[in-house]
């Protein structure tokens, strides 16, 4: 039998909840998949690499055949997916349905990093080389960002791609896009979206900090750990530097950070938005999903 | 004596060619031991190791950890970082401040002034102790200059 996945016909961060919900409902029972886009008229790079992260964890644990995955119908939202660069690294996770065109992943446009993959350091050397020529121009002249602001978005961008690379046990996905964000800051962004089907925060923190909270551990404890509190897997004390670089970064440019990992998701919410900072008891699903928000500078009054 | 090491090309030497970024953890390490290999393997004793990041386009957090901080625990050797970019410094300096270490950094412009970047009370016992050691001295404009050529 083939459980059905709705992809949200918007589909982004907030509405990811309905959708992880969705697949922890129908993989409960190791069937074969079907994640069914044709309606979805958006998605923005975090869902893009969630869609991804869904297609890998269903290939891991589901069924002998690989996942479905019925393409969206509009020709636009098609075309963007296909030059977001995400069919090319669906192809090898879902047995897809639909018609897709034959563009190729942008080169030049709003999508600074294509759907990439992450699975080793080689790979985060590529993401940083190939982000800082394309981003320079975008944060300095449509963010209004200082020029030395690159740099440190090139380092963010370097550490949530690690977190991958060093603690998911498999491999994931970046995606780096600039749009104007009408709905809620009515100016343009960039966001950095990374997502893999791993191990998660909880599982990977959890030899050497879940003594430490006892009855409370759980997938929000790990995220407030690594987060907040900057705790590392390793007992190395230069341990722990990645996401305390990237917060530092996010406060001096009024940006925004979430992670998604198990049933919790944290968030570092700045003054524009109205994020949840913690929730808990959400759907389980696997790995852990990065959001990170860098807003036009300016007034950033919703 | 002062040992110049070239980062940007020790980095050539240990990832791909194609790349001038310090990012990630594996490269610090192979980077860093690089860098103490060339420093235990010198005839002469290292009194100043001058690490020069010149080309090195950006460090992140973890490299920085890796390459700095730990070189600087290791005390082999009095550390000056030179071709040091504001960028660099944005990755070097919290992390040397999260471990309580402190770096000298020679001044781009010429003349081996030194500043000390990290935690302020490990930079002033650092330059403290350089001078006392007559490794530097302080200049007539108050800064600290290197006494070796």
């Amino acid at each position: 039998m083939t459980r059905l996945v709705d992809v949200p016909a918007q589909f982004d961060d907030r509405t990811f909840e309905q959708f992880a919900g969705a697949y922890a409902a129908a993989a409960r029972d190791g069937e074969r998949l079907l994640f069914d886009a044709h309606a979805t008229e958006w998605a923005s790079p975090y869902g893009l690499v969630g869609l991804l992260a869904a297609g890998q964890a269903a290939r891991a644990t589901g069924s002998a055949e690989l996942p479905l995955l019925t393409a969206p119908t509009h020709t636009e939202v098609l075309t963007y997916w296909t030059r977001a660069g995400f069919f090319r690294e669906a192809a090898e996770l879902f047995e897809i349905h639909g018609k897709l065109p034959r563009v190729k992943p942008a080169e030049q446009s709003d999508v600074l990093l294509p759907v990439t993959p992450v699975r080793a350091a080689e790979d985060v050397h590529a993401v940083v080389s190939n982000i800082q020529q394309r981003a320079s121009a975008i944060l300095a002249s449509e963010l209004a960002l200082d020029p030395k602001a690159t740099m440190g978005f090139a380092m963010a961008l370097s550490e949530a791609c690690q977190n991958i690379v060093e603690h998911a046990g498999t491999g994931g996905w970046v995606a780096v896009q600039a749009y104007h964000w009408r709905r809620k800051l009515a100016r343009r962004v960039v966001v950095i979206a990374v997502a893999d089907a791993g191990v998660g925060f909880r599982h990977s923190l959890e030899p050497t900090q879940s003594k430490r909270f006892g009855a409370r551990w759980s997938d929000a404890a790990a995220l407030e750990a690594a987060l907040v509190q900057g705790i590392s897997r390793f007992r190395d004390p230069g341990r722990g530097q990645g996401l305390a670089g990237i917060r530092r970064y996010l406060a001096r440019w009024d940006g925004k950070i979430a992670i998604r990992s198990g049933t919790a998701r944290i968030a570092i919410v700045p003054k524009w938005d109205d994020d949840v900072p913690l929730q808990d008891g959400l759907p389980a699903f696997p790995g852990a999903q990065v959001l990170i928000i860098i807003p036009e500078q300016g007034s950033t009054t919703p | 004596m002062i040992q110049h090491i070239d980062v940007h090309a020790v980095l050539q030497e240990s990832v791909s060619g194609v790349y001038a970024d310090l990012v990630t953890r594996p490269t610090g390490r192979v980077v860093r031991e690089r860098i103490e290999r060339a420093m235990a393997t010198t005839q002469d004793p290292v009194t100043v190791a001058r690490i020069d990041f010149t080309g090195v386009g950006c460090i992140d957090y973890s490299c920085a950890d890796e390459i700095v901080a730990k070189l600087l625990r290791d005390r082999r050797a009095v550390v000056v970082l030179s071709g040091i970019s504001d960028g660099h410094r944005e990755a070097i300096e919290p992390v040397l401040a999260g471990h309580g270490l402190a770096a000298l950094i020679e001044r781009p412009d010429g003349g081996g002034e030194l500043e000390a970047l990290g935690a302020p009370e490990a930079a002033a016992a650092l330059l403290h102790d350089l001078v006392a050691r007559r490794l530097a001295v302080r200049t007539s404009a108050g800064t600290i200059a290197l006494t070796l050529a």
